[in-house]
């Protein structure tokens, strides 16, 4: 059986040192491999969730564990280093403006030290697996908002990180720039392994690999499928 | 365009504080300069009935630093001119004994005040002739300049400060979207300042090339030409080599500090 990456156990989280709580008392887990979507009506707090899986903010009660660590208690340094083992999508890409497509693209490679060869090699295999070869010297700005998802998309893998969080990666982008990002995320967790968690408002209409899908609602999370 | 202001921007002001600190570093060796001047050429005269030594003049007030007999011989002569011989011999046989004394620094007129009151009351001395109101003046004046020169340094320094401050607000914002998002990836804090630590770097040095020039242009290129006495007689003064290491300790000190504010106001990931 396969060991868990994230486990939360009766977890609460909230802002404004506990006075706002958004989600409360919630307990699941979820499995290495796995493709999990969590959906939720506007403010239920699917972002939040997100967020404290990659320690922008600490469960209030309750444990949350992410790749064994607990997040209520991990230390900068160790944050740090979990971070860079995780691969991170935006519903607004977050793209570093001021530097060209490869770079970004190779952001976490450029965290961890890599050489400027695997940096190039690698920038290479993602911009072609995203089709953006031809983009590779252009800057963000310069691109439609599917090319830069993909570029955010082609980010996240760089590292190829045990678990990707996307957060409403399709929110801004038309029909056929979603099932790009779509197929993008599944062949990600079909053929690379890394467990991919995704929140978003609406599920894809097309999608073709095994999911569980868990829904936030007045404050607690539930699996539904 | 753009770019060249934003570094001028960090330029200017830091080389304001430079200025101000070679200023200073040039002000306090032409002013310890001067000091010494005045202390070497200002003397206390003391007229006592009894011969003194150097010994004890240093045990009533130990900034006495040297003591000199004046010639008992030439006074007489000189208050004897035209008077029989044997009159000159009476004249000296009276006269007390004269010392000027030199100071080992230039003090203010209330601790010169002290002194001529403390050698007063020494068994013998007749009389204590401290020049005062020549040394006030001197005194006062010097001391008139310091305050000057200090205020102006100060406000400058102040000024120049808070324009660097603005300056690090417009890096905060202009680099805070990038540090976040590499914050989000693992990036730990010397990485995220990375372009902030080499821009800033780069604007010190240019910063400290640019204010020892100056200097540099001044001591060995305009003082000689400028006629102005002071600096003429006190060229060497003017810009020291090891000035440049001060300049560029307090500019990256500047540096370092400005970098390590807008990193950590620019803010963890966390709500």
């Amino acid at each position: 059986m396969a060991a868990n990456v994230i486990t939360a156990s009766h977890l609460t989280l909230a802002y404004d040192q506990g006075r706002k709580r958004i989600i409360e008392n919630a307990s699941f887990s979820v499995r290495k491999g796995e493709f999990v979507f969590i959906t939720g009506p506007s403010g239920s707090g699917k972002s939040t969730l997100l967020k404290a899986l990659y320690g922008a903010i600490r469960p209030l009660e309750g444990t949350l564990k992410v790749g064994g660590l607990d997040m209520g208690k991990i230390r900068k340094g160790k944050l740090q280093e979990l971070r860079s083992h995780l691969g991170i999508i935006f519903q607004d890409y977050r793209l570093i403006n001021e530097w060209t497509v490869e770079k970004n693209v190779v952001l976490p490679l450029i965290i961890a030290g890599y050489s400027m060869e695997v940096q190039q090699t690698q920038a290479k295999r993602l911009l072609r697996h995203v089709k953006l070869t031809e983009q590779a010297d252009r800057y963000p700005l310069e691109l439609s908002g599917g090319e830069q998802q993909r570029v955010g998309v082609a980010r996240a893998l760089s590292k190829n990180p045990f678990l990707i969080l996307a957060d409403e990666p399709t929110g801004n982008l038309d029909e056929y720039s979603s099932n790009v990002i779509w197929d993008l995320l599944e062949n990600a967790c079909d053929q690379l392994g890394s467990t991919v968690v995704v929140v978003t408002h609406q599920l894809p209409t097309m999608f073709n690999i095994p999911y569980r899908h868990f829904i936030i609602e007045s404050k607690g999370i539930y699996e539904v499928r | 365009m753009k770019s060249v202001k934003e570094h001028l921007m960090f330029i200017l002001p830091l080389m304001a504080i430079l200025l101000g600190v070679e200023f200073v570093l040039v002000f306090n060796r032409v002013t310890s300069n001067y000091e010494e001047k005045l202390r070497e050429s200002y003397t206390i005269l003391v007229v006592s009935k009894s011969p003194m030594s150097l010994r004890r003049f240093r045990r009533i007030e130990p900034h006495i630093s040297s003591v000199e007999a004046i010639s008992k011989e030439r006074i007489a002569r000189q208050i004897a001119r035209g008077i029989q011989n044997t009159k000159t011999q009476e004249i000296l046989a009276a006269l007390p004994h004269f010392y000027t004394l030199h100071l080992d620094r230039y003090l203010s007129r209330a601790a010169v005040e002290k002194i001529r009151k403390k050698l007063l009351k020494v068994p013998g001395v007749k009389k204590v002739e401290t020049f005062g109101e020549n040394h006030r003046a001197k005194y006062n004046l010097f001391l008139f300049l310091k305050i000057v020169f200090w205020s102006f340094v100060v406000l400058l320094s102040l000024v120049s400060f808070f324009l660097i401050m603005k300056q690090m607000e417009v890096w905060q914002l202009a680099h805070r979207e990038r540090m976040r998002i590499m914050e989000v990836f693992g990036a730990p804090m010397l990485l995220r300042s990375g372009v902030l630590f080499r821009i800033g770097i780069t604007d010190a040095i240019f910063a400290v090339a640019l204010s020892g020039g100056l200097f540099a242009f001044l001591k060995y290129y305009w003082a000689p030409r400028s006629g102005i006495e002071i600096l003429v007689d006190r060229q060497a003064l003017l810009f020291e080599p090891r000035d440049l290491a001060i300049l560029a300790a307090i500019a990256f000190t500047l540096v370092i500090s400005a970098v390590m504010s807008v990193t950590v106001r620019s803010g963890e990931v966390r709500e």
